[in-house]
């Protein structure tokens, strides 16, 4: 019989090894089984006590897929952008801009910046004429170089102005990121209201006092655009069925925008809804048919909405527009009594001068509040706002110089209120209106406090999760891993018996061994994740299995039980290490290029497979030696 | 001792041409898929708004349907994902505000969205690049890796196995137009690491063997060595295979598509380094190593 006395001597710095790890793998996990215990009273104590903060550092963190929440990659709005840096425009410039919008919808995938050089240097257009140039270089390649760099400034002011919003807003650790040099990562965990954070994010919060054009001009670019309309939209409305309006005794009909404006089809199914016209002045006037008197306003019915908004962008449209001019629509709908009785929803519109006489840089605080019992706003959702020195300068010169004119006050191009002047406002102060609750205005507080975004920013992916399919995807996974682990373990101590045994043992510790570089790393756990320590479990499996059939191997050869033992490990080794170093390099690659959810993947099999040689190679053998190595040498071997 | 096999002597390597005609047939009928149907990309990669969305009252997909059609919303992608539960996918292309969208087709309805998924089209764009390079660059890291500790040849072999597996499991996600996303390309990665395990525990016995039974033709030592790992390879996929089918069974809708990949990818890859990986070597070896081999005897 071989005697290897090297390896049982061995055993007890092997054991020493092993309980370290044990040590340090319950010592990782710990605080992680104390938190899953607490109940909600007990954290909420803890929290009192500002340990809980310290507790929550050292578990194992939950996904957003797991616990729930929000995870958003913002970027620039590069079209819209560009479009509001841009000054003198031009016809020229308006086609220019309609080509390179047109290009960028066919191919959305490509860069906007790449295609506005294509299509001036095919149209041999000098973007210095409608872009700031940078230095003394003029030349299209250095404007749009100096776009692209306006765009990064943009976003990198836009993630500390986001920092603030969100901040104000109260979130637990939130993530905010600058990914690239183009775009921000936001991660909320655990909110319950997605679509209000969404909103505080990105809502540029540009605020401006506006001027209103005064009524004649208005309905000189009222009649302009009818004439407009009118030219573009087949006769047929001309010919309207009269039999209908008498039926109706209102002189409104419903006629779809597609037949109203004699667009060509786009596909856009919005173009079949109804709109609300009035047949009287339909013919003549189609595009005032669409409006209605109320009072002071000028009336949108809800219906007619798109089909309003539609003709304003159109582009036939917007060029016989004065360049000084900027048509908004309010914020909110309001409901009015009609001449028949019913009650109906419109939009206001207004016609404002473009440039704002102030804008909401020079807001110093904001404060939502319901209006006071004695003021005009009682009981109403307002935001009372207090200006800096130069803005309150501003303010008196503005207010005190158009007395009796109306100012409208626009957020994010929607006109929250309208108010005519009454008197000079010297000291800096003034309330918005218009919200729809308390709430609304709160938000409203939040992002004036923060400051207006510098550049309208997109939300190019979103992934949500409901806290209820958070917890519903920990019990699938985790009923599917222990299911899963049943089975292994059937399977292996059926075919391999005391060996078998071994193996299940080992096989538990690898998932240990992973939890608890989980914990101490403070990465994060995913639903993917609990799938790379399913997998995890098969490659443990598998290291074992590749052993025990070479230690049968040698065993049915006639060899001695300890001999085959140690040969069945060795001979084995080299094949684990191959396998596993290939499946490691792949689950580098996954970690340096996959996106969120696909690295938390690549974590947990990363570090699985590093344990798997600590514990389906090395705890394996030292349990299997000491088994064999004991004072009578064994004869038979349960494998 | 139980043994599934008791010293087996299967030929393998006589075999290559039926199994490559099998594997060519699977493959050609995935490329004529992938030309009339193509992938049936997740929103990860196409772009669009996917949103599993809870009712609180019965309702069954047809009138979530007519919902939207009714009220000219387009014709979004319905799925039950459970009781009362749907997986809507709108197409942001024609509608640039999902959230929009759902909320006037469903006016009136009691629910809970549980998750959203929106992705632009740019990113989808981006990520699918992106996948492409990361399979291309842990193939090429594999190729290196093997040609160092093997020979060039075993590293050929491997990569065409691996993309042997990769074309099947695209075929099976072709044909049966299952969702491809990001999670999918996952478990894609995943199958390239599981076959390449499984080929390389075959390829050490075959470096082991040649060592130990010189002269012997190729072809024979590659048999004996996939019938001395044979019993090892089956306990091993059977056991992979178990627990991966557990995971699309019981795993939920989420991990799907990510465990029946998997399932798929066990099977092929364990099938590819026996009648795929190995027989390479041997075809190789008639290329290159014939003219050797009588002079060694």
């Amino acid at each position: 019989m071989e005697v290897i006395p090297g390896m049982a001597k061995n055993l007890i710095w092997r054991y020493l090894i092993i309980v370290v790890l044990l040590g340090w793998a319950v010592y990782s996990l710990l605080p992680t089984l104390q938190y899953e215990r607490l109940s909600n009273t007990e954290k909420a104590a803890l929290q009192e006590e500002g340990k809980l903060f310290d507790l929550e550092s050292r578990i194992i963190k939950r996904g957003l897929d797991l616990q729930g929440g929000m995870h958003l990659i913002l970027e620039v709005n590069v079209p819209d952008f560009v479009k509001k840096i841009a000054d003198n425009q031009s016809m020229i410039y308006y086609n220019f801009m309609d080509k390179v919008d047109a290009a960028y919808s066919e191919s959305p995938e490509s860069d906007y910046l790449d295609i506005l050089l294509q299509v001036a240097e095919d149209d041999s257009i000098r973007l210095s004429r409608y872009f700031p140039a940078d230095g003394r270089r003029t030349d299209n390649k250095s404007i749009v170089d100096n776009l692209e760099k306006e765009c990064q400034h943009a976003i990198i002011r836009a993630e500390e102005i986001i920092r603030n919003r969100i901040d104000q807003f109260g979130v637990a650790e939130p993530v905010i990121q600058l990914i690239g040099n183009k775009r921000i990562i936001v991660e909320l965990a655990g909110i319950d209201d997605p679509q209000r954070a969404k909103d505080i994010i990105h809502n540029t919060a540009l605020l401006e006092f506006i001027l209103l054009k005064d009524a004649e001009y208005t309905q000189d670019i009222i009649n302009r655009i009818d004439a407009a309309v009118k030219r573009i939209s087949p006769a047929e409305i001309a010919h309207a069925d009269t039999a209908v309006v008498s039926q109706k005794k209102s002189a409104d009909k419903e006629i779809s925008v597609t037949e109203l404006l004699g667009l060509a089809e786009t596909g856009d199914p919005r173009d079949d809804a109804s709109v609300l016209v009035d047949l009287d002045i339909a013919a003549d006037r189609p595009f005032s048919a669409l409006l209605r008197n109320l009072g002071w306003d000028i009336g949108v019915p809800v219906e007619n909405y798109y089909a309003v908004n539609k003709i304003l962008n159109d582009p036939e449209v917007i060029r016989l527009l004065p360049n000084d001019l900027r048509i908004l629509f309010s914020a909110k709908t309001q409901k009015v009594q009609t001449t028949d009785g019913k009650a109906a929803e419109f939009y206001s519109l207004y016609f404002v001068n473009r440039e704002a006489g102030l804008t909401g840089e020079v807001v110093r605080e904001a404060k939502a509040e319901l209006g006071s019992v004695s003021s005009e706003q009682m009981g109403r959702p307002i935001v009372n706002v207090r200006m800096d020195a130069e803005g309150t300068k501003i303010w008196a010169r503005i207010t005190g110089a158009n007395i009796d004119k109306r100012l409208a006050i626009v957020l994010d191009n929607r006109v929250q209120m309208a108010p005519r002047i009454q008197n000079k406002i010297p000291n800096g102060r003034t309330v918005i209106e218009g919200f729809a609750n308390l709430q609304e205005a709160q938000d409203i507080e939040i992002v004036l406090k923060a400051g207006a975004l510098p550049a309208p920013i997109n939300i190019i992916e979103e992934r949500t999760v409901g806290a209820s399919l958070g917890a519903d995807s920990i019990r699938r996974g985790v009923q599917s891993a222990l299911i899963g682990l049943a089975i292994v373990a059937l399977m292996i101590i059926f075919y391999y018996r005391g060996a078998g045994l071994i193996a299940f043992t080992t096989l538990i510790l690898n998932i240990l061994f992973v939890l608890s570089i989980l914990a101490a790393l403070r990465a994060t756990l995913t639903l993917p994740g609990i799938a790379g320590l399913v997998l995890t479990m098969g490659m443990a499996v598998d290291a074992n299995v590749l052993i025990f059939e070479r230690i049968r191997e040698e065993y049915l050869k006639g060899k001695a039980v300890r001999s085959s033992v140690e040969n069945g490990y060795s001979r084995a080794l080299i094949t684990i290490f191959d396998a596993n170093l290939t499946t490691l390099i792949t689950a580098l690659v996954l970690q340096q290029y996959g996106s969120g959810p696909i690295r938390g993947f690549a974590v947990v099999l990363f570090w699985g497979i590093i344990f798997n040689f600590v514990s389906g190679y090395f705890i394996s053998r030292t349990l299997f030696t000491s088994f064999t190595h004991g004072k009578k040498p064994l004869n038979k071997i349960s494998i | 001792m139980l043994q599934f096999f008791k010293n087996p002597s299967y030929q393998f390597v006589s075999k290559r041409r039926i199994a490559f005609i099998i594997s060519a047939i699977v493959i050609l009928a995935g490329i004529v898929s992938m030309f009339l149907q193509g992938l049936h990309y997740g929103v990860d990669f196409a772009g669009g708004a996917k949103m599993q969305i809870k009712f609180s009252q019965p309702i069954n997909a047809q009138d979530l349907r007519a919902l939207f059609s009714e009220k000219d919303l387009g014709n979004p992608e319905i799925k039950s994902s459970g009781v009362n539960e749907y997986m809507i996918t709108i197409n942001t292309e024609i509608f640039d505000d999902p959230d929009a969208v759902l909320s006037e087709a469903l006016s009136g309805l009691n629910y809970d969205i549980l998750q959203i998924d929106k992705v632009g089209p740019k990113i989808g764009q981006e990520m699918r690049s992106n996948s492409i390079k990361a399979i291309a660059i842990a193939l090429l890291l594999v190729l290196i890796y093997i040609t160092i500790r093997f020979e060039f040849r075993f590293a050929v072999g491997a990569v065409i196995a691996l993309l042997h597996d990769v074309l099947v499991a695209l075929a099976f996600f072709s044909i049966f137009q299952w969702e491809f996303s990001m999670p999918v390309l996952a478990a894609f990665l995943t199958i390239v690491g599981y076959s390449l395990n499984d080929t390389i525990v075959v390829y050490d016995r075959i470096r082991e063997n040649i060592k130990i039974h010189k002269g012997k033709p190729l072809g024979d030592v590659i048999d004996l060595s996939i019938n001395q790992s044979l019993s090892r390879t089956i306990i091993t996929s059977l056991t992979t295979f178990l627990v991966v089918l557990i995971l699309a069974i019981f795993g939920g809708q989420v991990l799907f598509g990510f465990s029946i990949a998997l399932v798929v990818g066990v099977v092929v890859g364990t099938y590819s380094s026996m009648y795929v990986a190995a027989p390479i070597l041997v075809m190789w070896g008639h290329k290159f190593k014939e003219k050797e081999e009588p002079k060694k005897k």
